[in-house]
């Protein structure tokens, strides 16, 4: 007897923060637009006691961290109702995905603003001694998230890798850089992904776990950028969480070149899947044939081939407003689903973090994305059924 | 022995705060030429303060080394963001919706006749960049080759075609046949930032070109054959470290390369120095004018 196929539907990380979460941290009195916001968004989300946030944000009653609470909430919230099967906090407290890290390390002093695309910028840090920090780090933001959730939760955690490649070197490699040889620059990113895998990011592995949480997402934007430098990632990643008892293991990859990654990430212990981005490159137009799923195609020959690991199939553009059509996120998966002949191997997830995105469109998408997954199990268990239940 | 700095230079923090704003709706387009002018004219003096020999106007609008000349380009279009090589940057890649055909040549920028460099992406890099969708010989000829002339009748004094893939991933016979399609009224540097030039340097020892640039942060001193046929414009800021260099230590590097006997040395940054925050690009600049001055002139370093 076959059991019926489920597409479990999560996001990746990190959602834009409201302007009633941001301009208070920033200094920045707040607008009225901007608790219309807060109410608006608390009432479609039926958040719990909305109407007291709004009513503090009037009065101006309320610290930073209340704030954070809140914001936390509603993001938590807006997964929820999109209905979504594994959730987070979209990141509200965290200020951006490298300079959480960077700025509680020891280690890393920050140097300044640089471009990453377009008008979006980062604030980028540069390693001055061996990293490492005192103590977990994000054991209260889990401990919250579990607290407003019957949700599963899953934690996503910047990795070893993207944390070296985006720092400056300013410690392991400076001196003598100028000519110098492949392999001595190797050794030196070898040393420094080490030591923020065993003294940054494994802390806050063991306390996270050891407050109950189950699924660590390492998230390593960085992975494939350099071919060579992939056995780095998948050493960041075994040195972070080697014997730790999380139940799943994961690790997010976006906007590289996938086929770098193969054969090393045959190496990366007890992950689940690579949750990587896809729609950004593919095509908007429905159907389920190679050519009709140009940004998919290659990459999933790769994880067929291999057999290992998962996929955490990316559905949604997360640098568009386009909203994917329920149809559209139904015909990426169904597509996936007859190149790995394998639906188990397949949950469903953004490209990557949200926060580039307004909430209503983040909303809509997300809203689709689960639609289009139920679209596709419709199809698969029908299509698997007996012809007597098809009828 | 020149010193220069091609390529997209790092933005202020005001011009970043006013770029952010105009996303947010919170400024004028107006406001945030007025930050790019402020900015350009800040590191027009700071080439000037470190004694560069060329001028450069830092592509403080450009989103990327390809969107000027996409935008400006019929058929051509930019949408999928993609990694720039290696680093936590992206590019738009170029999409073909038509026949390619420059529509108006960029502008010059507002720096004296005769004293300064434009940067434009090189062929082969512009047609990886539409991902083969464009070859390298329709990118030279009707996208960059009229973009040249126009600049080279605006008084440019050194087109610098910047190259970031072929390092990595070869194709220099394509790469050179593109080149061959262009036109020779400015001197042409082919600059490979961010890759280790050792696979294709001494094929373009032939290449129809009068300079290449060499990114000596990924690339070893001994990758330079010896008695190179064309000059070397020697990487020698690490436009991706926030490690301020030792001008003793470029000094001393330069004259092993110098030994090494090219048909000249120039110097430059490794790559764009837009990978840097403003603060430090500025006073690497300052750092490389001093390597320069010392080995030109004898000026204590």
């Amino acid at each position: 007897m076959t059991s019926d196929v489920r597409f479990p539907t999560r996001e990746i990380g990190s959602l834009a923060k409201p302007s009633w979460r941001v301009k208070p941290f920033a200094g920045r009195p707040l607008e009225e637009g901007d608790i219309a916001e807060a109410e608006r968004w608390g009432e479609r989300l039926e958040v719990d006691g909305f109407d007291r946030l709004v009513e503090h944000l009037r009065q101006d009653e309320l610290d930073l961290p209340e704030i954070d609470h809140w914001a936390a909430r509603y993001a938590l919230r807006l997964l929820e109702r999109a209905g979504l099967d594994v959730v987070y906090d979209g990141e509200q407290r965290r200020t951006e995905m490298y300079d959480h890290v960077a700025g509680f390390a020891r280690g890393f002093e920050v140097r300044g603003t640089v471009r990453s695309f377009d008008n979006k910028y980062y604030r980028k840090a540069a390693v001055v001694e061996r990293p490492a920090a005192d103590g977990p780090q994000d054991v209260d933001e889990y401990r919250f998230v579990v607290e407003h959730t019957d949700r599963e939760v899953k934690v996503p955690l910047t990795g070893a890798y993207t944390m070296e490649d985006w720092s400056y070197d300013e410690h392991y490699a400076h001196e003598g850089a100028l000519g110098s040889s492949a392999e001595r620059r190797y050794e030196a990113r070898s040393r420094f992904v080490t030591d923020v895998a065993e003294r940054v990011i494994r802390p806050n592995v063991v306390g996270l776990v050891e407050a109950g949480c189950d699924w660590i997402q390492i998230d390593e934007p960085a992975a494939a950028t350099k071919p060579d430098e992939v056995p780095l990632v998948v050493l960041g990643f075994n040195a972070a969480l080697a014997g730790v008892e999380a139940e799943k293991k994961s690790m997010h990859i976006c906007f590289s070149d996938y086929s770098a990654l193969w054969p090393s990430v045959l190496e990366l212990e007890d992950c689940l899947e690579l949750q990587l981005e896809f729609a950004n490159r593919d095509s908007r137009e429905l159907g389920t044939r190679d050519e009709d799923r140009p940004g998919y195609a290659d990459t999933l020959r790769l994880f067929k081939e291999h057999g290992y690991p998962g996929v955490g199939l990316g559905v949604l553009d997360i640098h568009s407003d386009f909203v994917e059509p329920a149809v559209l996120v139904r015909d990426r998966i169904l597509y996936a689903v007859s190149v790995l002949d394998d639906p188990t191997r397949i949950q469903v997830n953004p490209d990557c973090g949200l926060r580039t995105r307004s909430w209503d469109v983040v909303y809509e998408k997300l809203a689709n994305m689960v639609e289009g997954a139920r679209l596709a199990e419709d199809v698969l268990n029908k299509a698997s059924a007996p012809a007597a239940q098809r009828l | 022995m020149q010193a220069y700095a091609p390529g997209i230079y790092a933005r202020s923090e005001e011009l970043i705060q006013a770029t952010r704003d105009l996303d947010r709706g919170r400024t004028t387009p107006e406001a945030v030429e007025d930050a790019r002018e402020r900015d350009m004219a800040e590191l027009v003096a700071v080439q000037e303060e470190a004694g560069l020999d060329l001028l450069a106007d830092g592509m403080l609008g450009a989103q990327d080394i390809f969107r000027p000349l996409a935008e400006a380009t019929e058929g051509l279009d930019a949408r999928p963001l993609t990694r720039f090589l290696d680093t936590n940057t992206f590019y738009r890649a170029v999409l073909v919706a038509g026949t390619p055909r420059l529509r108006t040549p960029l502008p010059a920028p507002d720096l004296p006749a005769g004293r300064w460099l434009a940067t434009l992406p090189a062929p082969l890099a512009f047609a990886r960049a539409a991902r083969g969708a464009l070859t390298a010989q329709t990118a030279a000829e009707a996208i960059i080759a009229p973009q040249m002339e126009a600049f080279a009748a605006a008084g440019c004094a050194l087109i610098v075609l910047g190259d970031p893939f072929l390092a990595r991933e070869g194709g220099v016979d394509e790469a050179v046949a593109a080149l061959g399609e262009l036109p020779r009224d400015v001197p042409l540097l082919l600059h490979l930032p961010f890759g280790d030039a050792t696979p294709v340097l001494e094929a373009l020892g032939d290449a129809p070109v009068d300079a290449v640039g060499v990114d000596f942060y990924a690339t070893a001193l001994e990758a330079v054959p010896e008695g190179y046929p064309k000059e070397i414009a020697a990487g020698v800021l690490d436009a991706r470290s926030s490690a301020l260099e030792d001008p003793e230590e470029i000094i001393r590097f330069v004259e092993r390369l110098v030994d090494r006997g090219p048909g000249g040395v120039s110097l430059i940054p490794s790559g764009d120095l837009q990978f840097v925050p403003e603060r430090i690009a500025r006073e690497k600049l300052l750092r490389l004018g001093r390597a320069r001055a010392t080995l030109t002139e004898g000026v204590p370093a």
